[in-house]
């Protein structure tokens, strides 16, 4: 067994796994924050998607032992306790998910997106989301999302900020987790 | 899951890893940027006693050298893409490395030493080591030797790498000046290449065109320039001519049968070309 230390979301954890325990497994069962999802296991679909030291990976082919100190960003790390990150609201205002299970991905990279590239044209959005397979929405409305949360996010755009500094929630009732 | 647990390295430089290399005696598989390894751990199809992870060797980054580039074996295409120098040092694997499949989670671990060392007949590597006329380092406990990369693709994810050895480095030519041509076709994002072809003029005015996906290993050819124009149809006979006499066993998988592949390959090769000399080299998007 080896000893793997990995700050999730901010938080430290110390957790024992074999060599061959993958990433996402040790997201998962050690470390308990389901939201970064198992689709198949061979880096095509994107849902096991986690911020590695700010770079975006497919936990799926990464060991967990090859993660030892580094910082992960996983979907539950997006929203604050004031509400959802930009990125989440534009999604959930454009209707650009459904069942759910890419949205690890998606959001994941489009924050990885915006933060470097706060005026994305459609090309680098395609660039940004193209490692993810969503089966419920199709695309278009994904990119809307994207487009949507980089406007508000270059604008200041109060929608942009999380909902409990907004004077007035476009959204009637609040999301449900991830 | 993986269900068989193995022993563990991530050395911190190179000699530790050939050294571990040399002690495991053929029972070791080399971790680059775990985009295919993993994936085929598994499913079962790679088992190993022993991994040895690149990650912590100190084997990436771009140095250009005297006439030459050298290209650490675990430069990621994601490094390529965020370097200001790669269009100018590294055009080819700039272009290359803007269209890889996957995404940017796939951009930001994936490794250029090893894609060529994976040696799917269908990655967009191999085939671009081809037509810069790259030399493969490689590192053993027991010294260094180079090979040149036509020599080093041997078959379907087969290469003249001995299991004592990794591939430490990749060296191209410098390109002072040359506009490379790179073309890639596939049907969906997500999919593999079907056919890819990169062109890279010689000093001597040579078209000088690697095909990739095509066939088990990479295949190089050289075709005439189109002195009346790349849509002049006696020059495109000419390529398909070339190409089709050069296709002699084409690679055929799940995506696209061998008589496709060998279909669309000329096409390809004619593209890369027009790209080169037409418009710089510059990938459309895909």
């Amino acid at each position: 067994m080896n000893r793997v230390r990995l700050k999730v979301n901010g938080q430290e954890h110390e957790i024992e796994v074999e060599s061959c325990t993958l990433l996402v497994h040790a997201i998962r069962e050690d470390v308990g924050l389901t939201g970064t999802h198992v689709g198949c296991l061979t880096g095509d679909c994107g849902a096991c998607t986690v911020l590695v030291d700010g770079a975006s990976v497919k936990s799926c082919s990464v060991f967990a032992v090859s993660a030892d100190g580094a910082e992960i960003t996983t979907i539950e790390g997006l929203a604050g306790d004031e509400g959802l990150h930009p990125v989440q609201q534009a999604f959930w205002d454009e209707f650009a998910f459904q069942c759910g299970y890419c949205l690890p991905g998606m959001l994941l990279t489009t924050c990885e997106l915006l933060d470097r590239d706060q005026d994305p044209d459609d090309a680098a959005i395609d660039q940004a989301i193209n490692g993810n397979l969503c089966r419920c929405t199709g695309y278009a409305s994904i990119r809307s999302a994207v487009r949507r949360a980089a406007t508000r996010m270059a604008a200041g755009d109060p929608d942009a900020l999380p909902e409990s500094q907004r004077s007035e929630s476009p959204s009637a009732e609040p999301p449900p987790s991830a | 899951m993986i269900t068989k647990d193995f022993t563990y390295h991530a050395p911190t430089g190179l000699d530790g890893v050939v050294s571990v290399l040399a002690e495991a005696a053929g029972d070791a598989v080399v971790l680059g940027g775990g985009t295919m390894l993993i994936p085929d751990m598994t499913h079962g199809r790679t088992r190993a006693d022993v991994v040895v992870d690149l990650s912590r060797a100190g084997l990436s980054g771009i140095a250009p050298g005297d006439g030459e580039v050298v290209v650490g074996a675990t430069t990621t295409y994601a490094d390529v893409l965020a370097d200001d120098r790669a269009p100018a040092l590294v055009p080819l694997l700039r272009v290359m490395a803007g269209g890889v499949t996957g995404g940017p989670q796939i951009r930001n671990k994936g490794t250029v030493g090893g894609s060529a060392s994976y040696a799917n007949p269908s990655s967009e590597v191999p085939a671009c080591l081809v037509a810069l006329g790259a030399r493969m380092r490689l590192a053993s406990a027991s010294g260094t030797r180079e090979v040149e990369a036509l020599d080093f693709f041997t078959g379907a994810f087969a290469t003249a790498r001995r299991p004592d050895e990794v591939l430490a480095a990749l060296v191209l030519p410098a390109l002072t000046g040359t506009s490379v041509g790179y073309t890639k076709l596939k049907h969906a994002e997500s999919s593999w290449p079907i056919a890819t072809a990169a062109c890279v003029p010689g000093p001597d005015g040579a078209l000088r065109v690697a095909l990739g996906a095509v066939a088990a290993t990479p295949l190089l050819v050289t075709v005439d320039r189109p002195d009346a124009g790349v849509a002049d149809p006696a020059w495109r006979a000419h390529v398909r001519e070339v190409v089709d006499a050069a296709v002699t066993e084409p690679w055929s998988d799940v995506l696209a049968d061998g008589e496709y592949r060998r279909r669309v390959a000329p096409v390809a090769a004619a593209r890369s070309i027009a790209r080169a000399l037409e418009t710089g080299g510059e990938e459309e998007t895909p």
